[in-house]
């Protein structure tokens, strides 16, 4: 679902690792922590985590869906 | 409202990515949805308990049964098959995602059989798998909206799926999640960790489906319909649907 959101909203940080895994990758286009809607679709708990602190952003804390992170969406 | 699914609805239901139309109708049919799911959770956790109190272990091949019947290979094909063609071919390239979607959960849900037929198989109630193709247990399924008006899908709305994503798949998650704090045998718990995440998946899509596409009311109208139909008392039980008194 990361992978699906990101594309819909054009930022396409999320790709598809060329290992022998294949396992998503979020690279340097991601914008986080400006953008964090990617988070509030993920299925499976703690499987993204914030670089910096070691967390983990699923389920979503709820500091990273206020107002002003949301992602308008308009018809 | 039961902890189970105060849990969900904060971890799960509540995060928002987006806001605008699509967020605010889901919100709504939310509303309309939490006295089923808490009715769900209580009564699932009713069964597990009688289910254990029954003292053997029959329990687990009648709900292996019942769980190969809705989703084994046979009903799995015949209702994912369906949901695909809910988008028409002038439409896919603004629906690919959702067919990417749909195409996988169509495995998924074959996988569910076959973990249902791995608690038969380990659990020695069949040798061969085969086995279930002659028993009818393991091969139908009474409930009229069994995965939300499945056959119907592709003659109302590409969206209107997001429905029973949303509706029927929260519940299948609820469900597991109520179980698993009763029941602790090994079989039934392997089932079910397996099954779990794939449900979640099913039950993001029908979210990520709403927010993210649901903008207008002509988009909303036919996934409200969906929730209309299964939010009724009879959806589950075809007979009394057609007039019937059980």
């Amino acid at each position: 679902m990361c992978y699906v959101v990101c594309r819909e909203i054009n930022i396409n940080a999320v790709v598809v690792s060329p290992t022998s895994q294949h396992f998503l990758e979020i690279d340097e286009r991601c914008t986080y922590p400006k953008c964090t809607v990617c988070l509030m679709y993920c299925p499976a708990e703690g499987s993204i985590v914030e670089t910096d602190t070691g967390r983990s952003m699923v389920p979503p804390p709820p500091e990273a869906w206020t107002e002003n992170q949301r992602w308008p969406r308009q018809p | 409202m039961h902890p189970i699914l105060k849990n969900f609805l904060d971890k799960w239901v509540y995060p928002t990515g987006f806001t605008g139309s699509g967020v605010e109708f889901r919100l709504r049919q939310t509303e309309r949805c939490l006295p089923l799911w808490d009715k769900l959770v209580g009564q699932a956790i009713e069964f597990a308990e009688r289910d254990l109190k029954s003292g053997t272990a029959e329990y687990k091949a009648v709900r292996a049964r019942a769980g190969y019947a809705a989703e084994g290979p046979f009903m799995s094909l015949k209702q994912m098959s369906t949901q695909i063609l809910s988008v028409t071919v002038d439409e896919q390239s603004k629906y690919i995602d959702l067919q990417r979607m749909r195409a996988r959960q169509i495995w998924d849900e074959v996988k569910h059989g076959q973990l249902h037929a791995d608690v038969l198989l380990r659990g020695g109630f069949i040798k061969r798998e085969e086995e279930l193709m002659d028993d009818p247990r393991a091969n139908t399924q009474p409930k009229l909206s069994y995965f939300g008006m499945t056959a119907m899908f592709p003659h109302i709305h590409p969206l209107a799926r997001a429905g029973q994503h949303y509706y029927n798949e929260s519940m299948a998650c609820l469900g597991i999640a109520a179980t698993l704090s009763v029941i602790d045998d090994d079989l039934v718990r392997h089932q079910l960790r397996s099954q779990e995440a794939e449900e979640m998946m099913h039950f993001m899509e029908g979210k990520y489906q709403i927010d993210a596409y649901a903008l207008t009311p002509a988009d909303q109208q036919p996934i409200e319909e969906v929730f209309d139909f299964l939010l009724r008392p009879w959806a589950p039980e075809p007979s009394r649907a057609l007039g019937g008194s059980q």
